[in-house]
């Protein structure tokens, strides 16, 4: 966390006059979830075409200069929607549930440097509090499944928990095989052991790079419930699954958190793997970087989910328990052993 | 499971790669109302009724034909009797109910109904789509007609008898080259 | 038990099964058209199939009698509507057994090209649909309907050119059709399905070993072979399952036999072999397109003079039943004509209602997730369905 005379390098350039610790506390979060927020919303129109060039398309054209403006014209419409609560819906539970949803898709932010020393709090278990709370927003699916009463919106829900949490696992085993070749929690650890050229990129790691990141790419496609794993929320089945009764504002919300979780596990993957803020150029061009291979991360999640069909909930599972779970806890016992015999020097 | 694999992810890559060349095609999207749709040369479009070029009078003679023969019966017509030939004294025609099967095109006796090769009509109430005899006629204006008319499509249909007239279809099958004429297969827009 | 009031709360007996009966449709993104299944599911698993029919009945039959022999075959595209020129070759087949009609060797090979084009436009229907309900509206699903849209575009161009119409065309007549080509449409007809057949190619690429495609589509929804005997299938399904009886060949109609093709057979009887039966197909009717555009005779496109007024063709007394090789299966027209312009009654044997009393006997057993598949393996029409 930056000390009010030390600024961040990105930030050093607007010369800004040194500030109590406690207004940065405030400001910091109060502008990282704006450009979140701004992030996710322009990030649906960039899935939207690119997405359709692959479908020989356009895309979003006609609102704003090349569909530009769509994101804000999806946004106003569902501001503008009338809140429609079913009948026996159980209101508690079902006007929570949303924002029981989004917090933990916005809290996984808090924990991500994107530039040395620039971000809400570089803790030294950053990437546990990653992914400890991504993982909480079941429980806001759950309840919106549940309070929902709807059998669609039931079994999307029930799907929904048996499918994360079995993700959740092989999820959190591939994020921890650099946190063992670099030896920290800490996600600013992480990128820093990365900087320096571009072999030093855990991606390009022999072998164990490379299969990690596979396997982290398979389970952020079925922890964000991404086609080939929407099971959750086939359309063509289940006719939206969980969010079946949300409309207007409370969907935007539901909405918003997915993409912001999509996001985030890409910041992360991004750090990860491809070495967050490292590229040639100055130093204050960093978190350009790190935004480009973001969305490098994002548009290979977008280029897989268009170009299969979803598989069932069972072969879904399946393929957690039986291949994914196996092959990523060989994967860090394997990355155990190469660490311990490279630091005792073979 | 490693043969498996070996045969995964090939198939995977494989179907990736087909979304990624398609990524680099031009779309083939047509920008409709900026750029006009352009239609071939039978299309069924709008019904209008025609005048007949050199006298200038209305072509229809009220004959009824084109009322008896539409499926869903949208088309009522009256006819007036006059001392040289017949006229429709109203002519009216649901184009909300029509078919656009063209049947009272291709029995219609003097060309008197035909069809538009173009498709805009669309209000906001449809009665503005029950069609009078004005209507169709400032239709037949206002927009290109289709290659089909009644004559050329019985032309078609009938078995020849004698020598081919200048209209007809030829009796061998037609070259594979595109000739410039009215019964050509129009102009296509090119994605 | 249909009119299960919906406020009650669903009660989660972790004693013992707890069967839960969910409706799929009338109204619902992969249900074909209209078509409301009642599904009884235990966990994922359905148990059972309750198909209810009838939201689109028109009365057709009830038309054709009202409709003279001129009029009726613009209204037969109506029933299947996506591959509407099967309809109407049944209608005027059956006119034609009855009265005796012959039919000029052109207009014989210019419906069977058209009849091949339509097998095409359909299957690349299916092929689109069919993968967008498995793989999702936004996701893999829709990028191949894109595709096969993109495709089918195509060949409704060349209808357009043909007819004037995409969809429902009223191009046959009893004697014959109504439209002969225009110039330039034997080379647009050859550029185009020299087209597609590239782009099968793709598509196959796409999906032919794919795993998640060939997970959700082996071992679904098998057909037996005795099964596929007993029920009364057609088209593809029994094709798919081991059983080589194909229209085209087992009663030729309006010169098939002068046609070199073979007939896909595939012995799984799943969803699988289901799609690489019309996979196959694709290329089969790509190839009988190209042999009729070889060798189309000259001469009339109708043996009777062309329509003047709504009565003029007249069928004598008699009744027969013509059947055609359809996409979807065997289109049959049951007809007693009476001497008049109007048929005395009109049957259709539709394809697709045929083919939908298979789901009670394969669905069960399956997940939800394959419910879709299978529907979307079995093709239906909905206006085939309920005429």
């Amino acid at each position: 966390m930056a000390s009010p005379l030390a600024l961040p390098a990105p930030l050093a350039l607007l010369a800004l006059p040194a500030l109590p610790a406690w207004v940065i506390l405030l400001i910091a979060p109060f502008v990282l979830l704006n450009v979140i927020l701004g992030l996710v919303t322009y990030i649906t129109l960039l899935e939207r075409k690119f997405a359709a060039r692959m479908q020989s398309r356009i895309g979003p054209y006609r609102v704003g200069p090349h569909g530009l403006l769509q994101p804000i014209a999806d946004a106003i419409k569902l501001m503008m929607k009338e809140d429609i609560v079913p009948n026996a819906a159980d209101r508690p539970i079902y006007n929570l549930a949303p924002i029981v949803f989004l917090i933990p898709c916005m809290l996984i932010f808090a924990t991500i440097p994107f530039a040395p020393g620039l971000g809400v709090g570089d803790v030294n278990i950053g990437i546990l509090f990653f992914l400890a709370v991504s993982s909480m927003e079941i429980v806001g699916l759950f309840m919106a499944g549940w309070g929902s009463n709807n059998k669609y919106a039931l079994l999307s829900a029930m799907r929904a928990v048996n499918q994360i949490i079995s993700y959740d696992l092989p999820f959190i085993f591939s994020a921890l095989v650099p946190v063992l070749l670099t030896g920290s929690l800490k996600l600013g650890d992480i990128a820093a052991a990365q900087q320096g050229s571009l072999l030093r990129w855990f991606i390009f790691y022999p072998v164990i790079g490379q299969l990690s990141f596979i396997m982290f790419v398979v389970s952020t496609l079925a922890a964000e419930n991404r086609v080939p794993f929407d099971i959750l929320e086939a359309e063509s089945e289940l006719v939206a699954g969980f969010r079946v009764e949300y409309s207007g504002m409370k969907f935007a919300l539901i909405q918003l958190g997915e993409y912001a979780h999509m996001i985030g596990s890409s910041f992360l993957g991004a750090l990860l793997f491809l070495g967050a803020w490292s590229g040639p150029g100055p130093e204050y061009l960093g978190p350009a970087w790190f935004l480009l291979k973001m969305l490098f991360m994002f548009l290979l999640v977008t280029w897989i989910r268009w170009s299969f069909v979803r598989i069932r909930v069972d072969q879904i599972l399946a393929l957690s328990w039986k291949a994914l779970l196996p092959a990523t806890l060989a994967l860090l016992v394997s990355t155990a052993v190469v660490v311990v015999w490279r630091t005792n020097g073979f | 499971m490693a043969s498996d694999l070996a045969m995964i992810v090939p198939a995977v890559l494989r179907a990736m790669g087909a979304t990624f060349k398609n990524f680099f095609r031009k779309p083939i999207t047509v920008h409709y109302p900026d750029r006009p749709r352009i239609y071939p040369n039978r299309y069924r479009g709008l019904l209008a009724l025609t005048y007949d070029k050199e006298t200038g009078e209305e072509n229809c003679i009220g004959c009824r034909l084109c009322e008896y023969v539409c499926p869903p019966a949208v088309i009522k017509v009256e006819m007036l009797k006059a001392p040289k030939r017949n006229f429709a004294k109203t002519f009216t025609l649901e184009l909300y109910a029509c078919e656009f099967c063209e049947l009272c095109v291709q029995v219609c006796p003097t060309d008197a109904i035909i069809m538009m090769k173009s498709f805009d009509l669309s209000t906001a109430d449809r009665r503005e789509m029950l069609l009078d005899k004005d209507r169709l006629h400032a239709i037949g204006q206002q927009h290109e007609p289709s290659w089909a008319t009644g004559n050329l499509l019985r032309d078609m249909q009938t078995p020849p008898k004698a020598a081919a007239p200048a209209h007809a279809k030829p009796a061998v099958p037609p070259p594979a080259q595109s000739q410039s004429g009215a019964d050509a297969v129009g102009p296509r827009e090119t994605a | 038990m249909l009119d299960r009031p919906t406020v009650a709360r669903v009660e989660l007996d972790w004693a013992g099964p707890e069967r839960l009966t969910m409706n799929m449709g009338p109204q619902h993104p992969s249900a074909h058209g209209v078509f409301r299944a009642v599904v009884t599911l235990e966990g994922e698993t359905v148990v059972a199939v309750d198909a209810v029919i009838g939201y689109l009945h028109r009365c057709h039959e009830k038309l054709a009698e009202t409709l003279t022999y001129a009029q009726y075959p613009s209204i037969a595209s109506k029933t299947d509507y996506v591959a509407a020129m099967t309809s109407e070759f049944a209608y005027v087949l059956a006119a034609e057994e009855i009265g005796k009609v012959e039919v000029p060797k052109r207009a014989q090979y210019l419906r069977v090209i058209c009849a091949e084009l339509q097998r095409i436009a359909s299957h690349l229907l299916w092929l689109g649909t069919w993968c967008m309900d498995m793989g999702g509206a936004l996701g893999g699903g829709a990028t191949i309907f894109l595709y096969a849209i993109r495709e089918r575009e195509d060949i409704l161009d060349l209808f357009e050119s043909l007819v004037g119409a995409r969809l429902l065309y009223g191009f046959f007549q009893v004697g014959g059709v109504r439209y002969d080509i225009p110039n330039g449409w034997v080379a647009q007809c050859r550029a185009t399905i020299d087209r597609i057949d590239q782009r099968l190619g793709e598509y196959e690429q796409m999906l032919e070993q794919n795993p998640f495609f060939l997970a959700r589509a082996k071992d679904v929804g098998v057909i037996s072979r005795e099964l596929a005997e007993d029920v009364g299938i057609a088209g593809p399904l029994l094709r798919g399952s081991c059983v080589p009886y194909d229209l085209r060949r087992a009663a030729p109609y309006s010169s098939y036999e002068d046609f070199d093709f073979r007939i896909p057979v595939e012995t799984d009887g799943d969803c699988f072999a289901r799609y690489r039966v019309r996979m196959v197909e694709f290329r089969e009717a790509s190839k009988i397109v190209r042999q009729a555009l070889d060798t189309l005779p000259g001469g009339p496109i109708s043996s009777r003079p062309a329509l003047k007024s709504v009565a003029q063709i007249r069928i004598p007394k008699g009744e027969s039943y013509a059947r055609v090789e359809g996409p979807r299966g065997e289109v049959g027209c049951y007809m007693i004509a009476d001497g008049s312009a109007k048929p005395y009654r009109m049957k259709w044997r539709g394809a697709s209602f045929s083919n939908l009393s298979i789901l009670p006997h394969i669905i069960p057993g399956h997940k939800v997730a394959d419910v879709v598949a299978i529907m979307g393996s079995v093709d239906p029409v909905f206006g085939e369905v309920d005429r």
